[in-house]
């Protein structure tokens, strides 16, 4: 489809993505506009940046040195999209290049613990389901977060290539997907193939939290899933108690649903119709003979199902009991 | 975000599609049994749920979710018949589970919860499992709305 296409794009790259938006980029919903941000030619001071690290981490960065002249050639052969000039991405590759002479001083990157960068890791779990904002505000709000720890970069700067190859698994096969670890957080690969999939986890459960009625209000995991889970139970309960009332209805009641279901087909069959509920039948007289039956079969059920949607239980009743005489026969 | 998948789709069908399929499985219900019989009214409601799922189960998407299939699979067990689902590709997040052992204990206990409830669950990782526990609730709140509608229309007071 579209997306994969321009996964294949960026993979086929191998660009490194250095920059923030690349996280913001990976994520899909902004689709185009923010891969264009994403790789703008203003990236080349970014990168020659990076370059000046000590070489062995560079290569562990770009994944394979020969291939980033190749990158940038592929890079500005993309260059039909129109890249809008970003201030704020010019900020962060002067930082980057800040970052690149504190390098030494930080040296290996440690499982450090992320006690005291909790925090504003959650904050970027915020920022990150803002993923549909524009890249400009989710830069910002980056920045914001990030203004007192450059140091941290670095180790983010590196532990982007972990990630990238482990996502890449998780991005459908693709070879090679950028992505960036947060600032401040382990870079184990397991830890980072574990936020990878705690995210995830977290995005399905907003879209649950939508779902379910009352569940946004909740906070914590824990309390929402019981919230979901008594409401899946109580939707179950609740099939179960109508098919009790359906069959306890059911047996007054025989309808034959061939012409029904041929009218959905815009062809009308012969259906017999049998109906044993005198209430029922009186509802039907005086419809049955105004009605012809072909060109309204469609249109009358279509009409009670879009009133239906509204949850007007009545019309259904009165839409359902009209359906009946719009049949070819009606037996006793 | 590390691990962006498309957006995440959990459409369902119109509640057309949904009546459809339950009245057809009822009309095949009402072919087969003879609804005479008082005795029998428990085996009645139990063909009737298990209509409404069945029915509810094709209505949704067929075999491209996996709680249907799984509803799907065990209603033919249960007629004994064969089911045939065409072959998907092997996801990669086999391999993953294996790899992150690091869970939550509160929310595994939770998910194992609604393993038990959504059909299907219990070979599904904890993102999916959530995608589909998403589904089948739309689908499942579809199908009440389907039920009541026709309830009602079936037994006005």
């Amino acid at each position: 489809m579209d997306l994969s296409g321009r996964f294949g794009a960026r993979s086929g790259d191998g660009v490194p993505f250095r920059e923030a938006t690349a996280l913001e980029s990976l994520h899909l919903g902004g689709g185009g506009e923010e891969f264009r941000q994403m790789v703008p030619p203003e990236n080349a001071g970014g990168f020659t940046a990076l370059l000046e690290l000590p070489p062995t981490q560079a290569v562990e960065l770009l994944h394979s040195s020969s291939s980033s002249a190749s990158q940038a050639t592929t890079l500005h052969s993309l260059g039909t999209l129109s890249f809008p000039s970003n201030p704020l991405l010019m900020e962060r590759a002067s930082r980057f290049s800040v970052i690149a002479t504190e390098n030494q001083q930080n040296g290996n990157v440690s499982g450090e613990t992320t006690t005291t960068s909790s925090v504003p890791s959650n904050e970027h779990i915020k920022t990150e389901p803002a993923e549909t904002e524009t890249c400009d505000q989710a830069a910002v709000e980056k920045q914001s977060n990030r203004c007192g720890k450059r140091k941290e970069l670095d180790k983010k700067v590196k532990s982007s290539t972990k990630k990238k190859s482990k996502s890449s698994e998780e991005n459908e096969k693709l070879p090679y997907v950028h992505v960036r670890a947060r600032r401040g957080q382990a870079t184990d690969s397991h830890s980072l193939a574990e936020r990878a999939r705690r995210e995830k986890i977290n995005a399905r459960m907003k879209l649950l939290q939508e779902l379910v009625p009352g569940c946004d209000k909740i906070q914590g995991t824990a309390l929402v899933l019981d919230e979901i889970i008594n409401h899946v139970q109580s939707l179950q309960r609740q099939v179960e108690m109508l098919s009790m009332r359906l069959a306890s209805v059911n047996p007054r009641i025989d309808f034959n649903l061939d012409t029904i279901l041929a009218s959905e087909n815009g062809s009308l069959m012969d259906g017999s119709f049998s109906e044993q509920s005198y209430h029922h039948r009186q509802l039907q007289q005086p419809p049955s003979q105004q009605w012809p039956f072909d060109g309204l079969n469609q249109p009358v059920w279509g009409r009670e199902e879009n009133q239906d949607h509204g949850n007007d239980h009545n019309n259904l009743m009165v839409g359902s009991a009209s359906l009946h005489p719009n049949q070819v026969k009606m037996e006793l | 975000m590390a691990s962006a998948d498309k957006p995440i789709n959990t459409d369902v069908p119109e509640k057309d599609v949904f009546t459809l399929h339950f009245l057809q499985s009822l009309s095949n219900l009402r072919r087969q049994n003879t609804f005479n019989s008082p005795e029998k009214t428990n085996d009645r409601v139990k063909k009737i749920k298990k209509a409404a799922y069945v029915s509810m189960a094709r209505a949704a998407g067929g075999t491209n979710r996996l709680w249907s299939r799984a509803l799907l699979r065990r209603a033919a067990k249960e007629n004994s018949k064969v089911v045939r689902f065409p072959r998907r590709k092997k996801r990669v997040t086999c391999l993953r589970r294996r790899r992150s052992n690091r869970r939550d204990p509160v929310e595994e206990e939770e998910a194992e919860r609604l393993r038990n409830l959504v059909p299907g669950g219990g070979g599904m990782e904890t993102s999916k499992l959530m995608e589909e526990t998403a589904h089948y609730i739309k689908c499942l709140s579809m199908q009440v709305k389907v039920m009541q509608c026709l309830v009602d229309g079936l037994a006005p007071k």
